[in-house]
């Protein structure tokens, strides 16, 4: 048995003793795996702006790699050695990329904290900031920005009903549809009616960790209670909404069991495969508030445009990085106006610039793809970024607390109970003690 | 059948080893003690430099090949020890050790890192190993080296390397052929399992990630979690541990009982083709799971064809969910124990058809002579038979769906959701345990899940070993 | 106690029939004939319902349909059988994605980590099952409480030692994990192993053989079937797996990916395109096709190793 120990013990030393030096690792770029080639491309224009403005060849070598910007932040926060020197991630991940001691670096060069100023929309600049040890630093360079749109069937919506969603149910009543498939019961999904805002004012009462702190949340104002309960009679209705299903939003617009669906760009695609032609994008409809939904403050008759989380998507960069000094100037060029441009017209990415409708060309034509962006542009108005990058607990407690799954029962209402709007405000206060606490009232 | 009631005495004497185990362990410390003592008064000088310089004993008694090898060993472990090299900027030597009791000090800021409180923990562990490891080589040197000189003494000319080789092949061939296993097992197995095990008693979790806050020792803290408070675990462990023993109770009868039927009906007198039929079920153990759950989730979804099947046929009126979005907990939890079926009956019809090949022969001639029937012959004879046969398996299976995670995971992903919690309806506690550590990063909480699993195994491993009939009357059969 | 080298279906025959040449009543004749109807009927319906989902997974890759804008239909459809079909899936999978290099992958850690994996466990199961020595029943404890132990902890661990000695994201690191836990899988080959009678063992170390030439020529010669098992089980691991090498290999790192990571990454994500479901059941289909052959045509090995593993469990 000695033997035997003693044998391991001499691989075991072998192999730590291995375990010395390894090779460099490239400067390493993630992007979406949509816009992997693109980007590549890119970096190879850099590396030859680079020998032009420096006489000198880029001295290092640089790897771009595709990578889900859904998951993005995490897959970096698994293993931040092994991460990217820049990565791309959606901006409400700054709050666990920036916990304790943070792992990303922040923005130090004033030409490109000039450029993210210059470029960007106000509502942007405010959730790209952090503080670390109670200094505010800038960690985010936007370069995508994102909303979700209503995506529908023109053979059975006209231009005008897709503009309400009374006339969507009007259309799938006429046709005995359904109005309305989402992608999934999270608290995303359900944002159409939650972050919905007063059409004529723009006024809502609903807070979500306002100015980060994490007790500004405010989720029972009568406005929300009534739209939760115009949202009830709407998946109520047997032509109305539809909760989702295992089949999919892909099956239920092609088949057209349904015939309008909310969902985001990288939805697009799949949406075009379903409906071909009669695909129709435009921005998310109004709603009006009716005498069994009115609630307080709020009173039959208002009209309601229905919200969006209007977001981005960021570069970080890691924070002690070998490669430091090159990654600014290089994210300098990579959200530049002109490459934003270019990955828009290349690889339909929305741009996270200020006035993007107006500036770029290319949102003006009549394509599909210019109809995407114009109606995302076009949400902006009626969105907010997710506020959850303040705080890594945001987050959760906003998604994965089971907050969504009340609001989805409010508005499925599978028992019956929930039917007044007495029932509605409870369950309300539950989600609200959920996003403030993660916890449910005793 | 001489293995099997000797394997049986293995079992029933595994507790009292265990017990004594404790009550041995004080003598064997002293016995080693005065052993060491002795070996330095009686060794040559060479024993007595090994006790300083390992190999060297060896060296003297121009064992040059493995004196070398342990002066290489020496060497390599002290200066890793001493110089700590850093790996993920966290120093593996005896710094670890230090490292190990902290769990970190340097908060860090925005420029400097935080000490990863992770890799602190699972060094300390490694270097605790390497320890022990080079304490053993230690020992052995010594022990080589008294040998030798005892050899000497006795006139005989100590073991050449080239001995030593060759015993490895023969009487101690059993070291040659565990080693490669060992560590593999102690790197990959054993290693991470302390390390997890370690966890439960930190607070490490969501709020800490490593490399950005620092994690400290928390004692009991989280079992104590389990019995009081609001929290996850609190609330939800009953409810989970309830379903994973209902999960594992019907997908283990069921597949059992399925699988034995189908295998009856294949090998049944008189079918043909018994090669092709067992080929179509075979289909799905090679299928990967990803794919085939996949394919049963679509086809069971809301507008798929067996849905569209059922409209068709009257039996419904609307799409029903099964899965995920369904509307009673129960509805998706008969569906997956039904899919499971289809998962795993096959593997129990392989076995069954296996053991009917198998059928000792005697046992039927026996019952001929006796003028039993065939039907008596198939109930008295062929239907024990497999019973009796397969009852370990039984035990197996069920823990193995204790702890399955596929079907689960790939068909519902624990859903439909219960509002404030991440373990939905269907959540096993092993899925329940992937999501709070790989989704959620509450590593502290999915190490305390995974210990109470290894306990509910554990004792259900026990139980069954000591309970289980077919290995009390191991013999009946023969 | 099993002879495992009887051959498989005159076994059964001569088992079942017993009392053939006994002269049967005409009722009782009818009365098998409709039992066997029964059981056909029986087979051929569990046959549709074990087949339908494979079949669909096929159908899907060949499903080749176009919409109005010309546009190819790679979502997920209620229908089941295509309207169209074709092998477009089949030819983007292999050139628009890394298809083809993850398919050199798994191959590659699949044919390494099988004979290591083999050679662990034959060692481990032949040591366990003839040799005695100390330490033995220790081990054979240890093992089993090992293999009580969720393994998803331990993956963040198995990820950092592998850090440790430099050799994560790497397919070597792969196939070292993928062979390492094969000596506590030893089981089955064990229960096979201990049915070899000891006299025979005996009868060699009297003639003087080293217990290693007893491996050699005496056990490894016998266990053909065990050995065919236990390689086909390892082989097939690689193929199946998507949790631990996907932690393992990570997922920015595509050109390294196996078959089921890189399938699963396809489908499975926040951020996914779904129109690219139909080449993902191609890549189903491409990564199915060898393994069924290889199982099918071992079935009779698979059939005796399961079988002994459950009379040793």
């Amino acid at each position: 048995m000695k033997k035997l120990l003693l044998l391991m013990a001499l691989a075991m030393v072998v192999l730590f003793t291995a375990a010395g030096c390894g090779g460099k690792t490239p400067l390493t770029i993630w992007v979406g795996s949509e816009s992997e080639a693109f980007y590549t491309a890119k970096m190879e224009e850099y590396k030859a702006l680079y020998l032009e403005t420096t006489g000198e060849e880029f001295p290092h070598e640089i790897a771009v790699k595709g990578v889900d910007t859904g998951t993005a932040a995490s897959t970096f926060l698994d293993d931040t050695e092994a991460g990217a020197d820049i990565f791309t991630a959606a901006h409400d991940n700054l709050g666990k990329l920036i916990a304790g001691s943070s792992s990303v670096a922040p923005v130090q060069s004033q030409a490109l904290l000039d450029q993210i100023q210059a470029d960007n929309p106000a509502s942007f600049l405010e959730v790209i900031k952090g503080t670390v040890n109670g200094t505010e630093y800038t960690f985010g360079i936007p370069y995508i920005a994102q909303s979700l749109v209503l995506y529908y069937n023109k053979a059975f919506i006209t231009e005008t009903q897709a503009q309400t969603w009374e006339g969507i149910l009007e259309a799938a009543v006429d046709n005995n549809k359904q109005a309305l498939s989402l992608a999934g019961t999270d608290g995303f999904n359900n944002s159409f009616i939650l972050l919905a805002t007063e059409a004529e004012t723009g006024d809502t009462s609903l807070k979500l960790y306002e100015n980060g702190v994490q007790e500004n949340c405010f989720g029972t104002g009568d406005d929300t209670i009534a739209k939760l309960k115009w949202g009830q009679n709407f998946f109520n209705h047997p032509n109305g909404a539809k909760a989702p299903t295992d089949s999919g939003w892909e099956v239920e617009l092609k088949d057209e069991i349904s015939i309008s669906f909310i969902g985001g760009a990288w939805h697009y695609s799949a949406a075009k495969a379903a409906l071909g032609d009669d695909l129709g994008i435009t921005i998310l409809p109004t709603f009006t508030i009716d005498e069994t939904e009115a609630y307080g403050d709020a009173v039959t008759g208002t009209v309601y445009q229905s919200g969006t989380f209007a977001d981005t998507k960021a570069f970080f960069m890691k924070k002690g990085s070998a490669y430091q000094e090159y990654l600014e100037d290089i994210l300098l060029f990579l959200t530049s106006k002109d490459v934003q441009e270019e990955s828009f017209e290349q690889v339909q990415n929305l741009p996270a610039y200020k006035n993007a409708a107006d500036e770029f060309a290319a949102f003006q034509e009549d394509t599909l793809d210019a109809q995407l962006a114009a109606a995302q542009v076009r949400m902006f108005e009626f969105g907010i970024p997710q506020p959850f990058g303040f705080s890594s607990k945001f987050n959760t407690y906003y998604y994965s607390k089971g907050a969504p799954e009340l609001i989805l029962e409010i508005l499925k209402n599978p028992n019956g109970n929930l039917t007044t709007h007495e029932a509605i405000l409870a369950q309300m206060q539950k989600v609200e003690s959920l996003w403030k606490t993660g916890l449910q009232p005793q | 059948m001489s293995q099997i009631s000797e394997r049986k005495n293995e079992k029933s004497s595994e507790t009292s080893r265990f017990l004594s185990f404790f009550k041995n362990l004080g003598i064997k410390t002293k016995n080693a003690f005065l052993k060491f003592g002795n070996r330095f008064k009686d060794g040559s000088i060479g024993t007595k430099l090994s006790h300083f310089i390992m190999g060297s004993g060896n060296l003297y008694h121009k064992q040059i090949a493995k004196g070398l090898i342990y002066l290489a060993l020496q060497i390599a472990f002290l200066f890793i020890f001493i110089t700590s090299p850093e790996v993920n900027s966290t120093p593996l030597g005896f710094k670890s050790i230090i490292n190990f009791i902290t769990l970190g000090t340097e908060e860090g800021d925005i420029f400097n890192p935080t000490d990863n409180s992770m890799l602190m923990l699972l060094f300390g562990v490694i270097v605790f190993g390497l320890i022990g490891l080079f304490l053993a080589a230690y020992s052995s040197n010594i022990k080589s080296s008294y040998k030798a000189d005892l050899d000497k003494r006795k006139g005989k000319k100590p073991t050449s390397f080239k001995q030593d080789i060759e015993s490895l092949l023969d009487e101690r061939f059993h070291i040659a052929m565990l080693t490669p296993a060992i560590i593999g097992i102690l790197i990959f197995t054993i290693l991470p399992t302390i390390f997890m095990i370690l966890i439960a008693f930190t607070n490490f979790d969501s709020q800490h990630p490593a490399g950005q806050v620092l994690f400290d020792w928390v004692g009991l803290k989280n079992f104590a979690d389990i019995f009081s408070g609001t929290g996850e675990i609190s609330v939800r462990f009953g409810p989970v541990l309830g379903w994973t023993l209902i999960w594992a109770f019907f997908a283990t009868s069921t597949n059992y009982i399925g699988g034995i039927l189908l295998a009856l009906l294949i090998n049944k007198k008189g079918i043909k083709l018994k090669k092709l039929w067992r080929t179509v079920f075979i289909l799905t153990i090679a299928l990967p799971q990803f794919i085939s759950l996949l394919a049963m989730r679509n086809l069971l979804s809301e507008y798929g064809p067996i849905n569209a099947m059922l409209l068709e046929l009257g039996i419904t009126d609307a799409p029903i969910s099964f899965l995920s979005n369904a509307e009673s907990a129960w509805t998706a939890r008969i569906t997956i124990i039904v899919i499971n079926i289809w998962i795993g009956v096959p593997y129990t019809m392989l076995m069954t058809s296996g053991i009917l090949m198998n059928v000792p022969t005697e046992l039927y001639e026996a019952a001929q002579i006796d003028g039993a029937t065939k039907r008596q012959a198939f109930f008295n004879i062929t239907i024990p038979y497999i019973l009796f046969i397969t009852t370990p398996y039984l035990i197996t299976s069920f823990i193995g769906n204790i702890t399955s995670f596929n079907v689960i995971y790939l068909l519902t992903g624990g859903g439909p959701g219960v509002p404030g919690y991440k373990a939905g309806e269907t959540d096993l506690l092993v899925t329940w345990l992937y999501k709070l550590t790989i989704d959620e990063s509450e590593y502290n909480i999915g190490s305390v899940i995974a210990i109470l699993t290894f306990i509910i195994t554990a004792s259900a491993t026990l139980i069954s070993y000591r309970r289980s009939k077919s290995f009390k009357e191991e013999d009946a059969f023969q | 106690m099993i002879s495992t080298s009887a051959p498989a279906n005159k076994a059964v025959e001569s088992n079942l029939v017993i009392g053939k040449k006994a002269k049967v009543p005409k009722s009782v004749k009818n009365t098998r004939r409709t039992s066997l109807i029964v059981s056909y009927i029986l087979l051929v319906v569990l046959t549709i319902i074990w087949l339908y989902p494979i079949l669909w997974i096929f159908l899907n890759s060949i499903r080749v349909e176009y919409n109005s804008s010309n546009q190819l239909i790679g979502i997920v459809v209620s229908h089941y059988f295509p309207k169209s079909i074709g092998l477009e899936n089949f030819r983007r999978l292999f050139t628009e994605t890394l298809f083809p290099r993850w398919f050199l992958n798994t191959l590659m850690v699949s044919s390494v980590s099988f004979v290591l994996s083999t050679l662990l466990t034959l060692s481990v199961a032949y040591v366990m099952s003839k040799l005695k020595f100390s330490a033995r029943k220790k081990f054979l404890s240890i093992a089993i409480i090992l293999g009580l132990f969720p393994g998803f902890m331990s993956m963040i661990a198995i990820y950092y030692i592998l850090k440790a000695l430099q050799l994560t994201q790497t397919l070597f690191a792969l196939i070292l994990v993928y062979s390492a836990g094969a000596g506590l899988g030893f089981y089955v080959a064990k229960g096979f192993f201990d049915i070899i009678p000891n006299s025979l063992l005996e009868s060699a170390r009297l003639d003087g053989a080293t217990n290693s030439q007893i491996f050699v020529k005496i056990i490894l010669p016998l266990s053909k079937p065990i050995i065919i098992y236990t390689a086909l089980l390892a082989f097939i691991g690689p193929w199946m797996d998507f949790i631990f090498a996907r932690v393992i290999l990570g997922e920015t790192n595509r050109e390294l990916h196996t078959v089921a990571v890189g399938l699963y990454y396809m489908i499975y994500g926040e951020r996914v395109d779904s129109n690219v479901f139909t080449m993902f059941t191609a890549g189903c289909v491409v990564v199915a096709v060898p393994i069924v052959t290889l199982f099918l045509s071992m079935q009779r090995y698979y059939i005796e190793g399961v079988t002994a593993g459950a009379v040793k469990g």
